[in-house]
C-alpha cells in the first residue's frame, strides 16, 4: 500500500445552471475548476499548493477531504480511494481553514472540541487528555470555558487550529490557515506545522504569504486554472523564472555618464533595466538578469565617477515565480 | 454502533447548548402550548355549545372530555412541531459553516439528524408532555383499557416522531428554502391532522392528506388509549399504519442523505448559503 496522498490526473467541473425563462437549465460547458491534476502530499511533510486567486486550490482541498467528490481521475490516501472508502478516509484527515468558521460560537472551547471528538470517534479517555493538549497548544486553556461567542477573532482562529487536530490527523489540509492572524500568533502556528511535520504528519498548505510556503514547503506544486505548471522546491521554483537576480542602485546625483555606462552594461547582458527617482529625487536603478550583476554594477558606476547612495540585491524569489508562471497569458503559452 | 450513540448524544447535547441560553426559556415550552390550548379551547367552545354539536359529536357534551380532547391534540402537535423547528435550525448550520465541519468527520449522518430531532423533543415537548398527563390524571379525564396502553401511547407518539425528525432534518439540512417548508408545516400541519377537530368532521381529501403525516395516526393512538379506553385490537389499524409511515420516514431520511450529499459533492452546494 502506498503512503501518503495521491491525485492522479484529478477533474473537477462544476455544472452550470442558468434561469432560462422560468426554468433553470445547465449551460453547455460545466466550469472546469481542476483540469488533470497530479500531486503527490508525503507523510512527515509539508507540501505547498499554490496558484492565484480561482487558481483551484480549494477546490482541490475539498476533494482530497471527501467535500467534494472529483470528476475524472483518482485520489488515494494511503492507498484508500476517496469516493469508494469516503468514511475511513476521513477518520486519517482533518482540513484547518482561515476564516474563523467550523466553530460553535455558543458552545465553549472546551465543549467545541469535545463534541467533535465525538463525531471522530476518539477514545474517551484520550480525548479528555487530548482536549487538554489542544487548548494548551493553542493557548486557550484559560478562556477553554468561556463562550466562543466572546472570543477575539484570533482566539476563534486558534480553536479552529485546535478542532482541525483532534482526531489525531494523518494527514491536515490547510487552507490559508494563519489568514487574519496577528504575527506572533502565525508564528506560534508556523512552528506548529513545522513540528506537526517532524511527527509524521502530511500536510497541505495553501497561502498567500509566501515568507510561510518558503519557510515550511519541502516542495510546492503549482497550478494555474486547475492544471500544475511548476512544481518543486521554493528555490527551484523561483529559480524558473525568468526574472531573477534584482539590483537596486541609488545614486547621490545624477550622472549622465553612469546612466549610459548603466544601460551599455544591460545592453550587453540583455538585462532589464528600469530608471527612475526615490523619494528624495535621486536617481535610483534597477537590473534584472538571471545572473547576479552586481559586481559589473558597481565597477561601471565606480569607473564613471559616481557616487553610490544605496545598493541592495534581491535574489529571485517565490513570489516571483507564481506571478510568472501563473499569468493566464504564460500558461496559455 | 457505540461511535453511532455517542454521535446521537453529542448531536442532542450540542443543539441544547447551542438553542438554550437561559433556564427561564424552557417554561416557554410550556406557557407556548398552554396559550395555543386556551386560545383553541375558548374558539370552538361556542360552536361546541349549540344543541347540533354533540349528537354529531359526544364529546362536544362535556367540556372536560373536550379540554382533554384538545390538550391531546396540543401535546402531539408540539412534539411533531418542534421537530420541524429543530430541522429548520440545523439548516442554519449551512450559513454558520458549521455543516461542512460536520460531512469532514466520519459520524453517520443519520445518527446526526436523530441526534438532533432527539434534543428537540427532549428540550421542548418534556415540560408540556409531563404537564399535559397530570392535569388529565387530576381532572380524572383519562379512560384507559388497559395500563400497558400507556406506553403504546408513549411508543405511537415517540418513534414515528423521531422518524418524521430524521426526515425533515434530511430534507432542510441539504436545502436552502427552508423557511418556505418550515410555513408550509406550521398551520397546514395542525389543520389536516385533526389537531383541533376530529378527524370525521373533516372532508374526505383533507383526511386522505393527513394520512400522509404521521401525527394524523398517532393522534389516532393517543386519544384512542388514553381517553377511549380503546386497546390493541381497537387500535391495531393506526397502528400498523403508522409503522409503515416510521419504516417510510426511516427510509426516505436514509436515501436524502445519500442523495443529498451526493449532490453537493457534485454541485460544491455545501459552500453556498
Amino acid at each position: 500500500m502506498s503512503t501518503g496522498i495521491v491525485t492522479t490526473d484529478l477533474r473537477k467541473t462544476f455544472p452550470v445552471r442558468r434561469w432560462q425563462g422560468w426554468r433553470r437549465r445547465p449551460v453547455a460547458a460545466p466550469v472546469a475548476a481542476v483540469d488533470g491534476l497530479s500531486l503527490r502530499i508525503p507523510p512527515g511533510q509539508v507540501t505547498g499548493l499554490l496558484g492565484l486567486n480561482g487558481a483551484g486550490k480549494t477546490t482541490t482541498i475539498r476533494i482530497l477531504s471527501t467535500l467534494l467528490r472529483p470528476t475524472g481521475g483518482t485520489v488515494r490516501v494511503d492507498g484508500l480511494d476517496v469516493v469508494e472508502h469516503a468514511r475511513e478516509v476521513r477518520r486519517r484527515i482533518n482540513v484547518i481553514s482561515g476564516g474563523e468558521r467550523m466553530v460553535y460560537d455558543r458552545l465553549t472551547a472546551r465543549e467545541n472540541l469535545w463534541y467533535f471528538g465525538q463525531l471522530y470517534d476518539v477514545p474517551r479517555a484520550r480525548l479528555r487528555v487530548r482536549i487538554g493538549e489542544l487548548l494548551d497548544l493553542v493557548g486557550l486553556t484559560d478562556a477553554a470555558q468561556v463562550p466562543v461567542e466572546r472570543y477575539s477573532r484570533g482566539m476563534r482562529q486558534r480553536l479552529v487550529i485546535a478542532r482541525g487536530l483532534i482526531n489525531d490527523p494523518a494527514y491536515l489540509l490547510l487552507d490559508e490557515p494563519t489568514l487574519g492572524l496577528d504575527a506572533p500568533i502565525a508564528h506560534q502556528l508556523r512552528a506548529l506545522i513545522a513540528q506537526l511535520a517532524a511527527d509524521g504528519v502530511g500536510v497541505l498548505l495553501t497561502s498567500h504569504y509566501l515568507a510561510e510556503v518558503e519557510q515550511l514547503c519541502r516542495h510546492v506544486y503549482l497550478i494555474a486554472r486547475g492544471s500544475l505548471v511548476a512544481q518543486g522546491s521554493p528555490a527551484q521554483l523561483a529559480g524558473q523564472t525568468v526574472r531573477r537576480h534584482t539590483v537596486r542602485l541609488v545614486l547621490t546625483v545624477a550622472d549622465p555618464a553612469v546612466t549610459v555606462a548603466l544601460r551599455t552594461l544591460a545592453a550587453r547582458h540583455d538585462a532589464e533595466l528600469t530608471v527612475d527617482v526615490d523619494d528624495e529625487g535621486r536617481p535610483r536603478f534597477a537590473l534584472r538578469h538571471p545572473e547576479d550583476l552586481v559586481g559589473a554594477v558597481v565597477t561601471a558606476v565606480v569607473q564613471q565617477g559616481g557616487t553610490i547612495a544605496g545598493l541592495t540585491v534581491t535574489p529571485p524569489t517565490l513570489e516571483d515565480a507564481i506571478l510568472t508562471l501563473a499569468d493566464p497569458a504564460v500558461v496559455a503559452r | 454502533m457505540s461511535h453511532a450513540l455517542r454521535v446521537v448524544a453529542a448531536e442532542a447535547l450540542k443543539q441544547h447548548r447551542r438553542l438554550f441560553g437561559q433556564p427561564l426559556v424552557l417554561f416557554s415550552m410550556l406557557l407556548w402550548p398552554l396559550l395555543t390550548l386556551a386560545a383553541t379551547y375558548y374558539t370552538v367552545l361556542p360552536v361546541m355549545e349549540s344543541a347540533a354539536a354533540p349528537q354529531r359529536w359526544p364529546v362536544a357534551a362535556d367540556p372536560r372530555r373536550l379540554l382533554a380532547f384538545l390538550a391531546a391534540g396540543a401535546l402531539a402537535y408540539t412534539f411533531f412541531f418542534s421537530l420541524v423547528q429543530s430541522a429548520w435550525h440545523f439548516s442554519f448550520e449551512r450559513v454558520s459553516g458549521t455543516l461542512e465541519a460536520l460531512f469532514l468527520s466520519p459520524a453517520s449522518r443519520m445518527a446526526l439528524v436523530i441526534g438532533n430531532g432527539a434534543a428537540a423533543l427532549t428540550q421542548n415537548a418534556w415540560l408540556f408532555g409531563c404537564f399535559a398527563v397530570a392535569a388529565a390524571t387530576a381532572a380524572d379525564v383519562l379512560d384507559v383499557a388497559h395500563p400497558g396502553m400507556y406506553a403504546v401511547a408513549a411508543v405511537a407518539l415517540l418513534v414515528p416522531a423521531v422518524a418524521w425528525g430524521a426526515f425533515l432534518n434530511s430534507l432542510l439540512i441539504f436545502s436552502r428554502d427552508s423557511a418556505f417548508l418550515y410555513t408550509l408545516l406550521d398551520d397546514p400541519l395542525w389543520f389536516v391532522a385533526g389537531v383541533r377537530l376530529p378527524l370525521f368532521a373533516l372532508p374526505v381529501w383533507i383526511k386522505a392528506v393527513g394520512l400522509a403525516f404521521p401525527l394524523t395516526s398517532s393522534l389516532v393512538v393517543l386519544r384512542g388509549a388514553l381517553l377511549d379506553r380503546a386497546d390493541l385490537g381497537d387500535l391495531a389499524a393506526p397502528l400498523g399504519w403508522l409503522a409503515l409511515l416510521t419504516v417510510g420516514l426511516f427510509a426516505g431520511a436514509s436515501a436524502l442523505l445519500r442523495l443529498g450529499e451526493a449532490r453537493v459533492q457534485r454541485t460544491g452546494g455545501l459552500q453556498v448559503f
